[in-house]
């Protein structure tokens, strides 16, 4: 479903990541783990289009969309959460969501099945985005990006400032989703919850890929125990 | 074009220049000396014509008020929109103390000097402690030029009102004669350029540079930028203070709109854009074209204000910089195309 | 007093509409337009020029704020272009320094060309007594038209999906981009508005006293005051602020004298800088 080659990105000062390849399968779940600085967050805004690449290709179901900018991969099937959520603080959970359908109306199917899937986003339709908690504003932007009925979710560090128990909620949600047959893509410092949803993963590391594999393989692998899952 | 304006405006302030001050005292007497000596000479040729020597005498005052801008605005990034209020100020000052309260022209004018000084040091400081950014600081220094143009038309008994202040001090003396005051002015001028020049070489022209390229690096490097700020707009101020002052006793006639910001700090905000905002001698150029090319264009009444929005425009695309920085980044480069040298050498060479 | 009041109350909701398009287009864009009270005055010049050509008074407006929005679409599509290659405060700085530019071409123009030049609509009809204070038909015309101005702003940004498109570019651009919302076309939208916002402005202006050539600047100035004091970036801060300032200023005039009414007006701004920069309702710092 997407086909990442050769990817060159980062800022002003110099390239961060340096010519990734990966592929995300329909209905899989695949997990990008690294730490801090790994370049996870500046590979994903640029897959996202919010920020050129040096060079690379991204297809889409088939279609290239290397180079197009946010908004429009948005509308092409691609929902994104950033790690910062980029809600809209001054407007209610309603509007929030509501807009995540743009340029649509919402789908009033798909509103439903986000209350169900977070059932205190329904509690606090009218509230205000802003005064919501942490935890609230993650399932907020992740809701945000549902109504959009995205093919492909991505989430940068979904559990960003979330507690051990809203964490693990977050990932049921996510878990609930993907047995419907959604495809994930995400970034994660928080290993272990990721390796417990997602199919496959790579491991990023000062901007390469170091190491992939399934889950399972991950799991058994003596360095990736060691710097991620605090084996000795 | 992109990567020219994210150079000009990447910080908080436009034109940032990062030329490398070299340490000779000659690489700087030499040249404002030259400048001055030059235009010394200018009486020879327009002495005869009032309306052009008036018209000189004008240019050099702004290029006063440009270098004054250039030090608080080009070398700490505060936009201070009250250049004119500032100027005002020493020549309300000036012309009140010395017609109403009596006093001497020289007390006058030292007294009003400090006054704009401590007005715009008190500006800066304000901006410092409530972090303003450039917008904020520009507008609150608005709104202060048009409270103090408000401010003169309100209180007509003290000084005026719309019609004016007839300075009666030095009155027949030689400040108020056709050639001298544009040698006063000139050497006020050349002092201010010297002065500029003298702090971009000391350890306050260095902080400058610092706290402009990036303001979070300078403070963790130990630079109290707060301070340095203060400094400029106390520096900065008196010297327009001065210079209006000067100007206020020569002209012998002021008015609100010899200060306004339509009439002063518009003209010297263009008058920059055109010589370089952050350089040494772009003020010189800027006033110098500006003053030539709205002399030739008199004739065209209100349609200059088109031709100068048509040069604020033009200028900022395409040079933002200034031409003197345009200029010297062309030069350089075709320098470093040509030698092999090093570039940090080469380039300091053409300070600034 | 009351007549200080409604006089007030008519000055502010003319403050607000005419803060809202520059309030708007900060809010969304980063962007200071500083040509505001030019695009005023070029409505008004256009409506003045059709009328003296025999145009009847409403096709004239109408011709007035086709070429009002013509204008904010136009220097979207051409001066703004480089402006928002630029971010934050680069951006902000770099619009205020060509806005200028653009404000000095349309003053220099009509100022030599048609120095005299003003628009002014006369209302028919004698005074009607509000609240026992005889008020000018002109006077309740333009806050008519100005009430259902913002009626119709504050509908549209609330309760239609492109609406709240605009208000989430000024809430966060990059969540709005994440939506599928495109700045740039929310950008283009809200300028075009904006031009028809301030040819209202010069029309209800006109209703109660002439709008010269001259007035440019000094629309932009009261704009930015009551943009200020409102809040970069709330249609809802511009109107409470205006009406607020309105009724202090008028009153301020009336009981002091007109040039301590300015700078109270001044002063309001001056204290919201210092002590709450976000203004009344501010969104965007």
């Amino acid at each position: 479903m997407l086909d990442v080659r050769g990817v060159v990105a980062g800022y002003e000062g110099g390239d961060v990541v340096h010519d990734i390849n990966f592929h995300v399968d329909a209905g899989e779940a695949v997990m990008i783990i690294g730490s801090n600085g790994a370049g996870k967050t500046t590979l994903f805004r640029a897959l996202i289009g919010l920020l050129p690449m040096s060079s690379g290709t991204v297809m889409f179901e088939g279609a290239d969309i290397t180079g197009t900018p946010a908004h429009l991969v948005t509308r092409l099937g691609i929902s994104f959460v950033p790690a910062e959520r980029r809600l809209f603080p001054n407007m209610s959970v309603h509007e929030n969501l509501s807009l995540g359908a743009y340029p649509s109306r919402p789908d009033p199917e798909t509103m439903s099945l986000v209350m169900d899937l977070f059932p205190r986003l329904a509690e606090r339709r009218r509230q205000r985005a802003g005064t919501m908690s942490g935890g609230e504003q993650q399932m907020l932007a992740v809701g945000r990006a549902l109504m959009g009925q995205p093919r492909l979710l991505v989430l940068d560090e979904p559990t960003t400032g979330l507690a051990p128990k809203l964490a693990a909620e977050a990932y049921e949600a996510l878990g609930l989703l993907c047995d419907q047959g959604l495809t994930v893509l995400l970034a994660e410092q928080q290993v272990p919850l990721a390796m417990a949803l997602c199919d496959r993963g790579y491991v990023l590391e000062s901007g390469v890929v170091r190491t992939e594999g399934t889950s399972a393989e991950l799991a058994e692998n003596p360095e990736v125990q060691r710097a991620y899952l605090g084996v000795a | 074009m992109t990567e020219r304006l994210s150079n000009a405006f990447g910080t908080s302030s436009i034109g940032g220049t990062e030329a490398r001050a070299s340490r000779s005292l000659i690489s700087l007497i030499v040249p404002v000396l030259a400048i001055g000596a030059a235009l010394s000479l200018l009486p020879l040729r327009l002495g005869d014509s009032r309306v052009l020597m008036g018209v000189a005498i004008i240019g050099v005052t702004f290029g006063c008020y440009a270098i004054a801008f250039n030090i608080i605005f080009g070398s700490t990034g505060q936009l201070f929109l009250c250049v004119g209020a500032l100027a005002g100020i020493g020549g309300y000052g000036g012309a009140i103390l010395g017609d109403t309260v009596g006093m001497p022209i020289i007390v006058s004018i030292a007294l009003a000097t400090i006054i704009a000084s401590l007005t715009g040091g008190l500006l800066s400081w304000i901006a410092v402690r409530r972090s303003l950014g450039v917008i904020f600081t520009g507008i609150i220094t608005l709104i202060f030029s048009l409270s103090f143009e408000n401010f003169l038309l309100g209180l007509g008994n003290l000084t005026g009102g719309e019609s004016g202040f007839l300075i009666e001090s030095g009155a027949s003396s030689f400040v108020r004669r056709q050639i001298p005051p544009y040698y006063l002015m000139l050497v006020l001028l050349v002092v201010f350029l010297f002065v500029h020049g003298l702090l971009r070489r000391s350890h306050i022209g260095w902080a400058f540079r610092a706290l402009r390229d990036d303001e979070v690096a300078a403070e963790l490097a130990g630079i109290d930028v707060s301070r340095y700020r203060v400094y400029a707009g106390l520096v900065g101020a008196a010297m327009l203070g001065m210079a209006g002052a000067t100007y206020a006793f020569t002209e012998g006639r002021i008015s609100p709109t010899s200060f306004g910001f339509a009439q002063v700090d518009v003209v010297v905000l263009v008058m920059l854009a055109l010589g370089g905002i952050g350089t040494l001698y772009g003020p010189i150029l800027g006033a110098l074209v500006f003053s030539v090319v709205d002399e030739v264009l008199i004739d065209l009444g209100q349609l200059r204000v088109l031709v100068y929005g048509v040069v604020l425009i033009v200028l900022f695309l395409w040079i933002p910089r200034g031409v003197i920085p345009t200029l010297r980044s062309a030069i350089a480069r075709v320098q470093n195309g040509e030698q092999e040298s090093d570039p940090i050498g080469n380039a300091a060479a053409g300070d600034p | 007093m009351t007549a200080n009041i409604l006089d007030g109350i008519v000055l502010g909701l003319q403050f607000g509409l005419l803060a809202a398009g520059l309030t708007l287009v900060y809010g969304l864009g980063g962007v200071l337009n500083l040509a505001y009270g030019q695009m005023a005055v070029v409505s008004a010049i256009v409506i003045l020029f059709s009328m003296n050509a025999g145009l009847p008074a409403l096709p004239a407006v109408l011709a007035g704020l086709v070429v009002g929005g013509l204008a904010g679409l136009l220097l979207d599509g051409t001066i703004l272009r480089p402006v928002y290659r630029l971010h934050g405060e680069a951006r902000v700085l770099l619009s205020l320094l060509l806005t200028l530019g653009v404000a000095f071409i349309v003053d220099g123009f009509f100022n030599w060309r048609y120095p005299s030049a003003g628009l002014s609509l006369r209302i028919g009809g004698g005074p009607i007594r509000i609240l026992g204070v005889p008020m000018r038909a002109g006077s309740l015309m333009a806050s008519a038209i100005t009430i259902v101005a913002l009626a119709a702003l504050f509908w549209f940004l609330r309760s239609t999906t492109l609406g709240r498109a605009v208000r989430s570019v000024i809430e966060d651009e990059e969540g709005a981009r994440l939506v599928g919302i495109d700045p740039h076309v929310i950008l283009r939208l809200i300028l075009t508005l904006t031009g028809i916002l301030a040819a209202l402005v010069a029309v209800t202006r006109s209703m109660v006293a002439p709008v010269t050539v001259t007035a440019g600047f000094g629309l932009t100035v009261f704009a930015l005051i009551v943009t200020v004091v409102g809040g970069l970036g709330s249609v809802t801060g511009a109107l409470l602020a205006g009406v607020i300032l309105g009724v202090v200023s008028t009153i301020a005039a009336s009981e002091i004298g007109t040039f301590l009414s300015l700078i109270i007006l001044l002063a309001a701004a001056a204290i919201t800088i210092l002590i709450r920069p976000s203004g009344l309702l501010g969104v965007r710092g």
